[in-house]
């Protein structure tokens, strides 16, 4: 179980997280939502240590940073690192042995090539895999299925729920919505750094229209569109 | 285009200021420092004209990534970029251009003058097919980039290195593995994103040794064949080899650990100037390693451990 108490974050006088409190439990599934800039991102580094707060996060683990894998936004490569590189330098930090890699590319990517090279797509599942296979108990995955195809949303869908199936935790932002629904069993609502909103399963429909509404409104009125 | 110049100018200006080093000192200080380098090259080398000049096109060379020229052609017409790829090339190569003829080596400064427009004009691509083969794979990045960043230098130091048994000239043997020495060195002059070293599940002690021994193995790896060769061949040098080898690796600790000293940041204008200062008074390393290790471990706490 993780449980972040009064999590703040500012960059200089901009307050980016504003005394945040919620918990993950183990064997479920957390969605995060929010317009861009609602702090998704910064909380996600918080969580993991790679931004400093102020505020407690709490574990059973002896050092959470250890057991989370981190799939980010936009995942960075090394300009001349092949993807079974990418893999091994991720699997080789946290002590993994790496065997049978062929079986475990699920993505069919080309592993041999440069991953700088790789499409956007390409590049977020390779971060995915590489992730997965660290063997982690924690997952933060930020907009997991942004750039990637449809079938790979689909290969990603199953994976969540299999992650959750064996008592993981999984944390994950998502722009959409359809996909956070399916997989979540709490979805949590980020507005200006505060959270806004708890919502379980039975008020998803609710949660949608509400934001639909809300994010919406007459904006397109406004275009005058003709 | 003139835009872009004095985009480049400010450019350069930021990453001085980054460094640490106020512009009055870049602009005094790096003409000297060009000059006095070149002198000791020139003195210390037999053919140092013809490796000025391959240093020099090195340099050149480096504004031919095929990333920032298809940029380049992307907001340029092809009449400009072609203009602004040559007018840059000069500039680059004009310190170098100057010197060599300041020494008197008229044809090497023509052929450098040629060779930079002609690198301008030759269009590089970047092949997505073909990976450079590495014996570092297992264990990336660090040699892993550098070796495929750096590979054609590699039948050249080797190549050094047979022409020192060839003419019997012990002292370009070792001028051979210094120069593999500094290349690997290089590998480690720019910090990492913070997500690699975040990744590791160890103690910032255990994280330095773990860099360290990877940078000694793989760097004994590449130096292997020199070193066999100069015992073989310079047997009665060979206590001289080891040791000369001994203090490559002490400088690639010092280097690995100055860049965790600074970590996220790049080495900034102190540790460069103990560095610097280190190869000439080699002794200070004893020193130096240590410090460097202590302010690594320092930099590295809050990133290899939980903040609560």
């Amino acid at each position: 179980m993780i449980r972040i108490e009064k999590l703040s974050k500012s960059y200089g006088k901009h307050n980016v997280l504003n005394s945040i409190d919620i918990s993950f439990e183990k064997g479920k599934v957390y969605g995060v939502v929010g317009e861009n800039g609602a702090g998704k991102t910064t909380l996600f580094k918080c969580i993991a240590g790679l931004e400093s707060y102020s505020g407690q996060i709490h574990s059973d683990f002896e050092q959470l940073k250890d057991v989370i894998g981190f799939l980010q936004t936009e995942p960075f490569f090394f300009s001349k690192i092949t993807g079974e590189e990418y893999i091994r330098l991720l699997t080789n930090a946290r002590h993994v042995s790496l065997t049978n890699l062929k079986d475990k590319n699920i993505f069919d990517l080309p592993l041999n090539r440069y991953a700088s090279t790789y499409s956007t797509g390409m590049k977020k599942k390779l971060a995915l895999t590489a992730v997965l296979l660290q063997e982690n108990q924690v997952f933060i995955l930020d907009e997991p299925f942004n750039g990637v195809d449809i079938q790979s949303n689909l290969v990603i869908t199953e994976i969540i729920k299999k992650l959750k199936s064996l008592g993981k935790t999984v944390i994950i932002s998502s722009h959409i919505f359809s996909t956070l629904t399916e997989t979540c069993d709490e979805i949590f609502l980020l507005k200006a750094g505060e959270i806004v909103k708890r919502v379980t399963e039975n008020e998803y429909s609710n949660l949608e229209a509400e934001m639909k509404a809300v994010t919406i409104g007459n904006r397109i009125d406004q275009l005058e569109l003709v | 285009m003139k835009d872009y110049f004095q985009l480049q100018h400010k450019m350069l200006q930021r990453k001085w200021v980054d460094f640490g080093v106020p512009l009055w000192i870049a602009y005094s200080a790096s003409p000297i420092l060009f000059v006095l380098l070149s002198y000791l090259l020139f003195e210390k080398l037999n053919y140092a004209a013809y490796i000025y000049a391959v240093v020099a096109l090195g340099v050149v060379s480096k504004m031919s990534e095929p990333n920032r020229n298809q940029f380049l052609q992307s907001i340029f017409s092809k009449r400009e970029y072609t203009q602004l790829r040559i007018i840059e090339n000069i500039i680059v190569a004009l310190p170098f251009t100057l010197f060599l003829m300041f020494k008197s080596e008229y044809w090497l400064a023509i052929g450098l003058s040629f060779a930079s427009i002609l690198t301008a004009l030759l269009k590089l691509k970047t092949s997505t097919n073909f990976t450079i083969p590495t014996p570092f794979g297992k264990k990336p990045y660090e040699f892993t980039v550098g070796f495929r960043n750096t590979y054609f230098l590699f039948p050249i130091v080797y190549g050094l290195t047979f022409i020192s048994i060839q003419v019997n000239n012990y002292n370009l043997g070792i001028f051979a593995m210094a120069v593999l020495a500094l290349v690997c060195i290089f590998y480690y002059a720019k910090p990492e994103d913070k997500y690699f070293v975040w990744n590791f599940n160890r103690s910032p002690e255990s994280f330095l040794i773990e860099k360290v021994i990877t940078g000694m193995v793989n760097f004994t790896i590449l130096t292997l064949p020199i070193i066999a060769t100069l015992s073989i061949y310079f047997t009665d040098e060979i206590t001289i080899t080891l040791l000369l080898f001994l203090l490559c690796f002490a400088y690639l600790i010092a280097f690995i650990l100055a860049k965790y000293a600074a970590y996220p940041n790049e080495i900034n204008i102190t540790q460069g100037m103990f560095l610097g200062i280190s190869l000439v008074v080699q002794p200070i390393l004893i020193g130096l390693i240590p410090y460097f290790y202590l302010q690594s471990v320092k930099k590295l706490n809050p990133i290899l451990h939980d903040p609560n």
